[in-house]
């Protein structure tokens, strides 16, 4: 019995290691940061599949893309590229903002 | 629909598995009552916190309750300032220093902690997003902790379920200097369900305890078990925090604390590339 939390705990740690999902193709969109705004502000992309975002800092400070409702972050530095992956989407419409710069002004991902 | 049926079979089977499986609690931090996300602080940011909370009804006599030292948990006022960095897009680095103040004491220096945090593969990757901490607790004052020198590492598991995020913490914590050294690991947990409902407001339950040692644990009654129903969240300027009571669920736990931690976060430059 005293092992049982132990075990509990390991169980959890290898259910998300063995159930890693299969690889697949998934849409990559690009966004772009450049003259404090990002580029396009809405991002379009299919509902109810996986997607990537590139987003590109073409800017000389660094951005945190932020979008509060698909609960993710990224900090990307001046000049750099990173890639975020995102689950399948219900359709509707998603905020996105850079956190360190409270001015830039807000975009959109739809899902459709 | 489905993603709340399945939320809650996960977030009712994990505090109440806890709770049943195990018993306290060594490896309950009470200079800090905070669960851990999988995404760690982003990479060049500073992320300054204060972790407070106080003991409104607790116990008289040492070693009961929170109390691991010689001093009684009753009115305890613990504050903890931490400093975190993010040294990488997956790892952060963190030094703490932990202050007390007794009943009708001083506040005064408790001991330090440092640590390194990470997340494992990108977010979302995993049907659960997975993450680990190792901790080294040095404790200075042996009224508020007897243990000189403790290790701690932890599993951090996430898994959102619409809005809501359901975060683990399983804590396995080892005394490297102190009395106890020669005793085994302990066990203890720090659980959190919250609703993302607004950016500044976020409602949740918070679950934290532990069963003392994994190959002996303590018994029942002597464990601590608490549930801290808590609202959180980010404010402008990178401002965020977390409040809310605690309520002890066994006669070894305290009965009432409370718990208000202020963290601000600001970008301060990276010194690694991306990773």
């Amino acid at each position: 019995m005293k092992y049982l939390i132990v075990v509990f705990n390991l169980m959890l740690l290898a259910a998300g290691g063995l159930a890693m999902a299969a690889p697949g193709e998934d849409t990559v969109v690009e966004l772009r940061f450049e003259n404090r705004r990002f580029t396009p502000q809405t991002l379009n992309v299919p509902a109810n599949r996986p997607f990537k975002i590139k987003i590109v800092n073409a800017s000389k400070e660094a951005i945190e893309f932020e979008s509060f409702k698909l609960n993710r972050e990224k900090v990307v530095g001046p000049g750099e590229t990173a890639t975020i992956s995102l689950p399948a989407l219900t359709p509707g419409s998603y905020d996105f903002y850079d956190d360190f710069h409270q001015d830039v002004p807000e975009g959109a991902i739809i899902a459709k | 629909m489905k993603h709340y049926s399945r939320l809650a079979v996960f977030a009712l089977a994990i505090p109440v598995a806890s709770f049943l499986l195990s018993r306290p609690s060594a490896a309950l931090d009470p200079f800090e009552f905070e669960v851990y996300p999988y995404r760690t602080v982003g990479r060049g940011v500073v992320e300054l916190e204060s972790l407070n909370s106080v003991v409104a009804n607790g116990h008289r006599n040492a070693e009961v309750g929170t109390s691991k030292g010689t001093l009684p948990s009753q009115s305890m006022w613990r504050t903890a300032f931490e400093l975190s960095y993010g040294l990488t897009d997956r790892i952060e680095a963190a030094a703490y220093v932990n202050l007390a103040k007794p009943r009708g004491g001083d506040l005064q220096y408790a001991g330090s902690k440092f640590r390194l945090r990470g997340s494992l593969f990108d977010q979302g990757q995993l049907p659960v997003d997975l993450g680990w901490y190792i901790e080294l607790d040095y404790h200075r004052v042996p009224e508020f902790d007897d243990q000189k020198l403790e290790l701690e590492l932890k599993p951090i598991i996430q898994k959102d379920f619409g809005d809501f995020s359901v975060m683990l913490n399983p804590i396995f914590e080892k005394i490297l200097v102190g009395s106890e050294e020669k005793k085994g690991w302990e066990f203890g947990y720090a659980h959190g369900i919250y609703y993302r409902w607004m950016r500044s407001l976020m409602p949740g339950i918070e679950f934290y305890g532990g069963i003392g040692m994994i190959k002996k644990p303590d018994p029942s009654k002597e464990q601590q078990h608490y549930i801290f129903p808590v609202i959180k969240g980010e404010l402008s300027h990178g401002i965020e925090y977390s409040v809310g009571p605690g309520f002890g669920l066994t006669r070894g736990s305290d009965r009432v604390l409370v718990k208000f931690n202020l963290g601000l976060e600001k970008f301060f430059g990276a010194i690694f590339g991306p990773s």
